[in-house]
């Protein structure tokens, strides 16, 4: 048991030291961007008629602390940071967090829902791909499989959206009807949601679900032909009992590893995909903040959440990982 | 019998000793011959490849706005054909089409197809048409053209610009962008995975942790807040070199962490430590030793992240990050797409996305099938 907490700490210092790494990363980026944030506000200002002069500009940096050196800013946002505080966005002058909001879990929200679909669709279909002998069958499924790399999302989702235009004249996209956008949470809203966020998660979960195929048929495989389930067949156990009682457990192990990754390449698909779906959440924000406003404080602050969640996975998965594989729990209580 | 016997042992020796004293490239090549789906990709991938080095003179028109047909804009595509009403001809033709406005349209623009016999354009080889250089010389014969006027056979976009002529130079663009691409994420990671897996111990673990993290954040979304940063007054060209260095970024984790194990293994194995005992030097073992020991990895990985580079540039190209007109590729050609107007009424938009796939799928099989070929053991293990 001592071991245990020893390795969930060390666990959890390492991903909150990763989290400081990532965050210097993403402030440095920030910071990289020509222009600070006095003088976009007071170029806002100046458009809108009032005269600015370089003391003004100095004023605004000393009020919003831009005068102070380098590392000091970084501490500070790191610790608020850490708070979930992001401070304001230069461009919308209005607090990050509550411009995230919502928005940001809903993100969140859609790619484990779009992950944890791939591993649905692809551990079932991974283990029977390794057992079965039928070629048609595996010929598709490598035919899928290479079909997930080569049609990338956001390719699937223009795909689906000019068939869908063609066939039924609409181009399924929003996660919302045009009468429930603003409207509060209710029953009929969340109906109108779910009837909406399908497809979405289904693209979103796309190519992961073709990574995972064959992850779990390449780790089945490896698994299948050794003596343990021989041994096993030969006492009697047989079928579906015997894949998932003996192949099945060891091969699906190392997956949960790989979740943080998967995650990872979600999201990297997740802002061109919101911005074909229209959708209105956190990867739309942020290609609003980059590629129209150039806001770099709410952009750091989505890559930044983006980034805790897939170290926040990671930690879990580690954790979950010791806790129900015996050799990893070997490796760890020695 | 016995002669023929004796025959076949010997030509079973000589294969074995071929098989033997074969170098590891000649190993892979017949490895890679066996597998026909990626002998297929490997030929299909050469096709595309040359059709995008040989664009100018594949291609009728000029890819930028310099080649548009103002007569014809948003044209669906013009398919050469042999027979009308007016009757057949041998040479294949098309029809001319006029755009004009008057009072007879309440001055809107229509476009008007001629189906006379005088409105055939018939269909030639090699015609003269727009100058273009090549290799350092000029040449003006296109592999097709039309007698008189334009010839559009993807259609063209709402420019006029000529869709076929765009697709073939987007794949010369992809592939440009990949290369580089490639270049500076194989120097990045050899330099740093070298590093690591040279020295080992803390530098190593510091560097590991460094890959690590740099791993963990999403690559697109960071790649974007880096492509932000272009100023609106760069040129197309100064854009293309950065966004392919953009890219290059996002490749060397992985691949510097493949060097560094490469490396760490093969660093303390017996050959390594017999050469060092015959006196060789550092840079010897490095040169004739080390290296061949994983150039075939290498080469593996490089074709394989090879389509990756170019799907970031098309996703980050579409969302008005990456490239942008006069500079062409799949990307930009797909920028305005979305609208449900193209959608509904200009489905040839989507003509070169098929090419695309077809592009990345070639690789992906080649990548693979090079996987296995360069994979030693896949003999054994078979």
């Amino acid at each position: 048991m001592l071991e245990f907490s020893k390795f969930v700490v060390v666990r959890a210092v390492l991903a909150i030291f990763t989290l400081v790494l990532v965050s210097f990363i993403v402030f440095s980026l920030m910071e990289l961007v020509p222009g600070d944030c006095a003088e976009r506000y007071l170029a806002f200002k100046n458009s809108q008629g009032a005269v600015i002069t370089a003391a003004d500009i100095q004023a605004e940096r000393v009020r919003l602390g831009l005068d102070q050196p380098y590392i000091q800013r970084w501490g500070s946002w790191i610790i608020n940071a850490f708070q979930g505080e992001y401070g304001d966005s230069c461009i919308l002058r209005l607090n990050i967090s509550q411009l995230l909001g919502d928005k940001f879990w809903l993100s969140l929200g859609l790619c484990l829902s779009a992950l944890l679909l791939a591993y649905a669709i692809a551990i079932p279909v991974g283990i029977l791909a390794a057992t079965s002998k039928n070629a048609v069958l595996n010929n598709s499924l490598r035919l899928v499989s290479y079909l997930g790399l080569a049609l990338p999302n956001f390719l699937l989702a223009l795909m689906i959206m000019l068939f869908s235009t063609v066939m039924f004249g609409d181009s399924l996209t929003g996660l919302f009807s045009k009468e429930f956008r603003d409207a509060a949470w209710s029953y009929e809203r969340v109906k109108d949601f779910l009837g909406h966020v399908w497809l979405p998660i289904f693209i979103l979960g796309w190519s992961a679900t073709a990574f995972a195929i064959q992850t779990v048929r390449a780790l089945m495989s490896d698994e299948i032909g050794k003596l343990y389930v021989t041994a096993a067949a030969a006492r009697g156990v047989s079928g579906r009992r015997l894949l998932m009682r003996y192949p099945a457990r060891h091969a699906l192990s190392p997956i949960i590893n790989s979740l943080g990754f998967d995650l990872n390449r979600i999201f990297n698909e997740l802002p061109i995909v919101a911005l074909i779906l229209t959708l209105t959440e956190a990867g739309s924000l942020l290609i609003e903040a980059l590629a129209r406003s150039n806001d770099q404080q709410l952009a750091g602050a989505i890559i930044f959440l983006l980034t805790a969640s897939i170290v926040g996975i990671n930690f879990i998965t580690d954790i979950i990982l010791a806790l129900t594989d015996p050799r990893v729990r070997r490796s760890i209580v020695g | 019998m016995t002669d023929t016997t004796n025959i076949d042992a010997a030509a079973e020796r000589k294969l074995k000793e071929a098989y033997f004293t074969a170098s590891q490239g000649q190993l892979i090549w017949q490895r890679f011959k066996k597998n026909k789906s990626a002998l297929a990709g490997a030929w299909v991938l050469i096709f595309l490849i040359l059709s995008g080095i040989f664009a100018p003179f594949l291609t009728p028109y000029d890819a930028t706005i310099a080649g548009r047909d103002k007569d014809y804009m948003n044209g669906a595509p013009q398919i050469p054909s042999f027979c009308d009403d007016n009757g057949c001809s041998l040479r294949p033709f098309v029809y001319t089409t006029e755009r004009s406005r008057s009072i007879k349209t309440n001055f809107r623009w229509v476009t008007e197809t001629d189906t006379s016999l005088e409105g055939r354009r018939y269909v030639e080889f090699f015609t003269k048409g727009v100058p273009y250089t090549f290799l350092g010389m000029n040449f003006e014969t296109h592999l097709f053209g039309v007698d008189k006027g334009m010839i559009h056979i993807f259609g063209t976009d709402s420019t006029g610009k000529d869709i076929y002529s765009r697709t073939l130079t987007a794949i010369n663009t992809s592939m440009a962008v990949g290369t580089i691409g490639v270049v500076i994420a194989f120097i990045l990671a050899l330099a740093i995975g070298g590093i690591a897996g040279y020295y080992g111990g803390w530098i190593d673990s510091g560097l590991q942790m460094m890959t690590d993290t740099v791993r963990t954040i999403p690559s697109i979304p960071l790649f974007m807040a880096l492509a932000a940063f272009i100023p609106d007054t760069w040129s197309a060209e100064a854009r293309f070199f950065f966004i392919s260095m953009v890219l290059g970024l996002i490749g060397w984790p992985t691949l510097a962490r493949r060097i560094r194990t490469h490396l760490l293994t093969e660093r303390n194995q017996e050959y390594v430590l017999a050469a060092q005992l015959c006196g060789a030097s550092p840079a010897h073992i490095i040169r004739r030793h080390l290296l061949p020991s994983f150039t075939s990895y290498i080469i593996v990985d490089l074709v394989i992240s090879f389509p990756y580079m170019i799907l970031s540039e098309t996703a980050l190209s579409f969302i008005g990050l990456g490239l942008k007109d006069p500079v062409n590729s799949l990307g930009v050609m797909l920028q305005n797409v979305t609208s449900a107007d193209v959608l509904l009424n200009y489905q040839w938009y989507f003509i070169p996305v098929i090419f695309f796939i077809i592009l990345v799928l070639a690789f992906v099989f080649v990548g693979d099938g090079l996987r296995d070929a360069a994979d030693p053991y896949s003999d054994s293990s078979k």
